[in-house]
């Protein structure tokens, strides 16, 4: 704020005017300076510059006059307000002091109600020139904030480790960090001001950037997606990219956030090949000690009696968990490895569905288990791996099948259901409690009560289930009353819907 | 008299458990514990019928099928491929294989039903 004192100079050789001024201004409140000359006067005013806000200065003096004074005080860098005491009245130097940059004269001799009225109004003029000024600054100060925080911002975003793409409504780049650029592998220069589908972006980012664009209205919060860069496809990309909004919900623009997911992808296949190694290596000496298990149970290697048939059964069927355990490991490594649902083909799912419930027949039987298969007249197929679709079914009909009491019912429907069809498996089985339900696709997760302790599984089914029915674009639920039974159902986009989409199983 | 099969696989006691089996069938068994071994003994021995193991370190069994079939004296002999590497979610995926990648008469997966084994084998000898 300005300083609330104002601070007058009287310049003037005469005591008696430098005085009576003193006296009458001090009055007012103000604060009275005096000089005897020009020169000590100027003095003053270098030593403490921006103090003095009225100079009160006689013309004719002694020495440098007050016109030269008026001048040298112009070149200040704070200049104040100078109000000049002419001694003879004369227009004409009062014309030639205001020119010179005074503000107001004053002519002797004069009254102190004269000399306060022009000091005041002075004065007032002061007041706001400071006012004026201390505004002024503060608004520089505050653009020169702006400026520093916009630079602090930029040096952030560019020293992040994350890429960032920041697009317009247009869907031109309006940013890219350097990170961004390297992870792309494409110069900033290329990136800055292109269109998103124009640039050297990979044309599945281009997209999901362009519909992020257009989900006006739409609650569309952030797409993920994973992409593969470089010649060798040797960078894996992460991509979340969400649309900015205004304060109206308008759409300004969108900004994608890299992320360089390589080495979690590089860790992700050394442990499925370990996996699969593993199980190979695990699988071949139990495969060989089933095998001898076998002769000796079937009598090749000499009779048996009760009790060594009854110890042997129990060990072959240890070794047949063991196996049935590496086989699911060596399936799910092969899933996570993406050598999966390599063949896709247009099917018909009933063909398939009937294929399985036929093999499942002899163990439903066993159970007193009805299976009920009713297909419609006609099914649209789906773009899907045969075997991998006969792998889904076994599964979850076994399953039905094991969770079942005997006297039960497993009963698979198929339906067309818009884009998708859509396979439902229900059993009238023990069914799954609701605390466990989240858990039942995790790999190794099994429910664990007095009744599934006699179940012989792996954990890994329902979890093989999942990644096929994901590989295949679709989607699976599960709905369960405890004891009453459980139904699972598959959506599988139909294979008209999937045009376009195969490239990128 | 009785039909002569070579059974050919590095694991000397899968060896012995087959060759227990066939015998109890009363077939002739020879044996050999890998893939060059088995190519020298089919030649050697002229055998009626083949049971080759897939996953041998020397020669694999797709191999020593391919050269099998390629020889013009030993290509009419079947062959039973066994494998202890299990295929997929269903077998039929081995269906598909079997038929791109081998010339193989049949195959099934390690550990065997005696029975079906037996069942199998004499299928493809009155093939003959």
């Amino acid at each position: 704020m300005p300083d609330p004192v104002t601070k007058i100079m009287v310049i003037d050789d005469e005591e008696i005017m430098r005085d009576g001024c003193t006296r009458i201004l001090s009055k007012n409140g103000w604060s009275v300076v005096t000089a005897e000359n020009g020169e000590a006067g100027l003095a003053e005013l270098k030593k403490s510059p921006k103090e003095i806000d009225i100079v009160l200065l006689d013309l004719m003096m002694p020495g440098i006059g007050g016109m030269e004074v008026l001048e040298k005080i112009q070149a200040l860098n704070d200049i104040p307000l100078i109000i000049v005491i002419t001694g003879y009245a004369t227009v004409a130097s009062a014309v030639e002091a205001m020119k010179k940059g005074a503000y107001d004269f004053i002519a002797k001799p004069f009254t102190p109600d004269q000399l306060r009225i022009v000091v005041r109004r002075a004065h007032e003029r002061r007041e706001l020139q400071k006012e004026a000024e201390f505004l002024r600054s503060e608004r520089e100060r505050s653009l020169r904030d702006v400026a520093t925080e916009k630079s602090r911002v930029n040096t952030i975003i560019n020293c992040m480790g994350d890429g960032i793409l920041v697009c317009d409504r247009d869907s031109c780049i309006a940013l890219a960090n350097p990170a961004a650029s390297r992870m792309l592998k494409i110069p900033e220069s290329t990136l800055l001001g292109n269109h998103a589908s124009h640039g050297n972006l990979p044309p599945e980012l281009a997209k999901t950037i362009e519909e992020s664009l257009k989900s006006e209205g739409i609650v569309y919060t952030s797409v993920s997606q994973e992409m593969i860069i470089g010649e060798s496809q040797e960078t894996f990309l992460r991509a979340h990219t969400a649309p900015v909004r205004n304060d109206l919900g308008g759409i300004m623009g969108s900004v994608t956030v890299l992320q360089d997911i390589s080495y979690l992808k590089e860790l992700d296949k050394m442990k499925s090949e370990f996996i699969a190694m593993v199980a190979h290596e695990l699988r071949a000496p139990i495969a060989t000690v089933e095998q001898q298990l076998t002769v000796i149970l079937g009598g090749l290697a000499g009779k048996l009696d009760e009790k060594q048939e009854q110890l042997m059964t129990r060990a072959r069927e240890r070794t047949r968990g063991v196996l049935t355990l590496i086989k699911d490991l060596l399936d799910l490594s092969k899933i996570e490895a993406g050598k999966m649902v390599q063949y896709k083909e247009p099917l018909n799912l009933a063909d398939v569905i009937h294929h399985v419930v036929e093999m499942m027949k002899p163990d439903a039987q066993q159970k007193n288990i009805q299976i009920d298969f009713l297909p419609p007249a006609a099914i649209p197929t789906v773009q899907a791996d045969r075997n991998s679709m006969e792998g889904i079914f076994t599964n979850l009909i076994s399953n039905a099948i094991k969770y079942t009491l005997a006297g039960g019912r497993v009963a698979i429907r198929l339906d067309d259901d818009d884009g998708f069809v859509k396979i439902s498996v229900a059993d009238t089985g023990i069914g799954i409690q609701s605390e466990d339900i989240p858990r039942i696709f995790d790999k190794f997760y099994r429910v664990k009560s007095s009744e599934t302790r006699q179940i012989v599984g792996t954990g890994l089914g329902l979890s093989i289930v999942k990644s096929i029915v994901d590989a295949h674009m679709g989607t699976i639920s599960v709905e369960s009353t405890e004891g009453k039974g459980t139904t699972f159902s598959i959506l599988l986009p139909k294979a008209a819907g999937l045009a376009g989409c195969e490239e990128n199983p | 008299m009785a039909k002569k099969i070579l059974v050919i696989d590095d694991d000397p006691d899968l060896v012995e458990a087959t060759s227990m089996i066939l015998k109890s069938k009363h077939y002739d068994v020879v044996a050999a514990y890998g893939g060059i071994e088995g190519l020298e003994k089919a030649k050697a021995e002229k055998p009626d019928l083949i049971v080759l193991d897939v996953m041998m370190p020397d020669k694999d069994g797709y191999t020593v099928c391919k050269e099998l079939k390629a020889d013009p004296v030993l290509c009419e002999i079947p062959v039973l491929l066994l494998t202890a590497v299990v295929s997929f979610i269903s077998t039929t995926r081995y269906t598909h294989q079997m038929g791109m990648e081998t010339e193989a008469d049949d195959y099934m997966d390690k550990p065997v039903d005696p029975a079906e084994l037996v069942k199998r084998i004499e299928v493809l000898l009155s093939r003959q």
